[in-house]
């Protein structure tokens, strides 16, 4: 008797446990049903329904660092959510990376994005574009009259049609010691042969001349983009994915060895390979390093005296000069990181309302003025240099204000215009070249082979 | 109860709760894999299309992905030739140790519980070349700097060090369970017969441990073809690829540039070459130690 009476709670408790499993299930099917019904509801009665709706903007702004741009966002949030009637925004904070490589990724393959997301325009936006799953902003751009007011949509755009918008712009070029250009009466080089000069100079004098740290390869690659750009000019980087342009053209080959002999002569610090990029930027503020190739974002780490310590006023900025005086100075200036919005979004009007409301909200003068002043970021939006030089007196700023006034053609980088197993075998190719493993020809015939792999993948 | 349960219909009951579980996250994701292996799936589109074998004859014919299937080889004959020798000689001495056996236990185990990225953070610093540890020690002997992370000849050799560091304690408290369960009666006679201390670990002590060693190195190859962490943490797979294991080459090659396919037909690569490796280490050396007889 008790053994049966055993056996039947045994089979109670797994049936319970089953059934349990399965209420679950339904009671997470419930809500999601209701919500699709009511969105459905939206969308008929759309023009003067005030029912609550919510959208969610997954956003990146997380950590201390990221504080002003997310009260930025915050406030457009108020701003839109006053505008549209019933709208809830739901603000998702996620890690940049995680959203990027994992969080984003997940939801494209199952076809269901948040419907405003921080993206990347380019490989990221472009493939998400062309699987159908981003909305087509095109229309709305041209309706708020916004469509020309960007210093470049190129990475979020396929085939003429634009499918986010950048946050904020940023140009390369070299943050250096002030302090002792002055003590050694050295001068801002006008031609590449002077920036030679200049380092030998600097290496003679016991400190390092350039920064770097490679074990991330997109960091060394800022030199060796803005140096073929000179030598091959900017426009060869737009023909690689097209098969018009060749990554072992003679001028490649020319500005790989420019990069390479500046390793050679010892330039730069020995392993660097190994580095982190904070050791780069530390071996500025120690002094140990005098120049440095960097993104113009980093201004904000020369501006706080928390990172800085006593180099807080004491670095520049200065863009790479050309090779001849005098020749037209060419610089990367991009926009890759911004926003995009789900192509569900278009199927409800109201939902499409509040992502026009949100994008006319964010991308103003004021709010890009806003993130200069307060994050050091430079506006995606054109500006004027005088209105742009007033949210800042301080004197990196003023410098890097300069260096954009003097861009006489201006390139978006590599990765934005190349397939992702590209920017791969280039990323590989220059740390060969840096560990010495390499000569610049076969390298470039490596990247040249994998470029024609991806081609004819797309194909 | 023997009643019901010689009843098939109760063991399936019983079973099949598991049974679901195991097809839901072992099975159907082995499956999905192998499925995916032979497709051109960027990891995003609903179009996917078959190309047979083309992505493992990618790879076969990718001297990168050789380079990285050597650095797994590497793995694993550190740790069986170097790693499991210091675990056993560890094991014997703290079996041995008549006070403090508790903390040599615990510091020994201590960065088995440690977070890879925290390791990597510790062993970055000792290997710095300007301040760290490991060139203040070769500098008191008059070496000159090791560019420990950065030189594509030292990098795999220090993430090796690194990884051995981590997880011999883990180990060494395993062997050192299975030598402490070993009957006292047997070393005290051995003793009273009058074998030295190293005769009573080499005639005794490790033929008894042999199925433990066995198992840890079990643990060990299958720890070494599936290796990642340390090597991302430590390196990036880099100098220039030089210490890219098969599991960072599909992150490299395949998951960060949208080819979710190729990715997936690494993964089979690497469960493949597992398995072979461990059913041969199985067939080969393993059966012969299985039986312990007191």
């Amino acid at each position: 008797m008790k053994k049966s009476l055993m056996l039947l709670m045994t089979l109670i408790f797994v049936a319970s446990a089953m059934l349990a499993g399965c209420g679950k299930s339904d009671n997470n099917n419930a809500p999601a049903n209701e919500g699709q019904t009511s969105t459905n509801n939206g969308g008929n009665e759309a023009k003067v329904n005030d029912e609550p709706f919510e959208i969610t903007i997954r956003h990146t702004q997380v950590g201390e660092s990221k504080k002003f741009r997310l009260a930025m966002l915050e406030d457009v949030v108020k701003q839109t959510q006053e505008a549209v009637p019933g709208l809830t925004i739901k603000l998702d904070a996620v890690d940049s990376e995680v959203n990027r490589k994992e969080k984003l990724r997940g939801e494209m393959a199952a076809g269901k994005p948040p419907e405003v997301f921080d993206v990347f325009g380019s490989p990221d936006a472009a493939l998400y574009a062309k699987e159908g799953l981003m909305l087509d902003i095109t229309p709305i751009l041209d309706e708020l009259g916004l469509k020309d007011k960007f210093t470049t949509l190129a990475p979020f755009t396929v085939e003429d049609k634009i499918y986010g918008l950048p946050i904020g712009g940023s140009i390369e070029g070299f943050f250096y010691n002030k302090e002792y250009f002055e003590q050694k009466s050295l001068k801002v080089p006008a031609t590449l042969d002077e920036l030679d000069k200049l380092a030998e100079a600097i290496k003679a004098d016991g400190k390092i001349p350039f920064a770097q740290a490679s074990k991330d390869a997109w960091i060394p690659l800022m030199t060796t983009n803005n140096l073929w750009s000179y030598y091959a000019g900017p426009e060869i980087t737009y023909g690689f994915k097209t098969g018009e342009t060749k990554w072992n053209d003679e001028n490649m080959i020319k500005a790989v060895a420019k990069h390479k002999e500046w390793v050679d002569k010892g330039y730069y610090k020995k392993g660097e390979l190994g580095f982190e990029y904070a050791d780069m930027r530390n071996q500025v503020v120690t002094g140990e390093a005098i120049m440095m190739m960097d993104g113009s974002w980093a201004n904000s780490v020369f501006r706080d005296a928390e990172q800085a310590g006593d180099m807080v006023g004491k670095v520049g900025f200065f863009n790479m000069p050309p090779v001849n005086a005098g020749d037209p100075v060419i610089v990367m200036q991009d926009a890759n990181n911004g926003y995009g919005f789900s192509a569900a979004v278009a199927e409800d009007p109201r939902k499409l309302q509040a992502v026009k409301e949100f994008i006319k909200n964010m991308w103003t003068d004021e709010m890009q003025l806003r993130g200069l002043k307060e994050d050091g970021v430079l506006p995606a939006m054109k500006m004027d240099l005088e209105q742009m030089k007033t949210t800042s007196d301080d004197p990196l700023m003023q410098d890097i204000f300069k260096a954009v006034s003097e861009i006489g053609t201006s390139f978006p980088a590599f990765d934005a215009l190349v397939q992702a197993e590209v920017n791969t075998a280039l990323s590989m190719g220059i740390q060969q070249i840096i560990g010495g493993e390499i000569e610049p020809a076969k390298m470039l015939e490596n990247i040249q082979a994998a470029q024609e792999a991806a081609n004819a993948a797309a194909q | 109860m023997n009643k019901a349960l010689r009843n098939p219909l109760i063991y399936l009951i019983f079973v099949i709760p598991a049974f679901v579980l195991f097809l839901a996250f072992f099975i159907y994701p082995v499956f999905t894999a192998v499925n995916n292996s032979f497709t051109s799936w960027n990891g995003i589109s609903k179009n996917i299309t078959y190309i047979g074998f083309d992505n493992f004859v990618t790879a076969f014919n990718d001297a990168a992905f050789w380079k990285s299937v050597k650095n797994n080889v590497y793995f694993i004959l550190f740790s069986c030739l170097i790693q499991v020798p210091l675990i056993v000689i560890f094991s014997l001495l703290i079996a041995n140790v008549k006070k403090f056996k508790g903390l040599y236990k615990t510091a020994v185990f201590m960065p088995s519980i440690m977070s890879t990225a925290v390791i990597g953070i510790l062993w970055g610093f000792i290997y710095n070349p300007d301040f760290g540890l490991a060139n203040k020690i070769l500098g008191v002997f008059g070496v000159s700097p090791v560019y420990w992370l950065s030189d594509k000849d030292w990098a795999m050799i220090s993430i090796l060090i690194t990884n051995a560091w981590q997880w011999t304690g883990f180990y060494i408290v395993m062997v050192l369970a299975a030598i402490l369960a070993i009957p006292k009666e047997l070393e005290e006679a051995a003793a009273i017969d009058g074998a030295t201390g190293f005769q009573r670990a080499t005639k005794i002590t490790i033929p008894l441990i042999m199925p433990i060693i066995s198992v840890v190195i079990m643990l060990s190859i299958a720890g070494a073809m599936k290796a990642a962490d340390i090597v991302l943490v430590m390196t990036k797979g880099g100098p220039a690829g030089s210490t890219d294991v098969m599991a960072t080459y599909m992150i490299r090659y395949a998951i960060t540039s949208f080819r979710h396919g190729f990715g997936n037909s690494i993964a089979v690569l690497i469960f493949v070459f597992t398995i072979i490796i461990t059913v041969l280490y199985q067939v080969l050396i393993s059966k012969r130690t299985e039986r312990i007889e007191y």
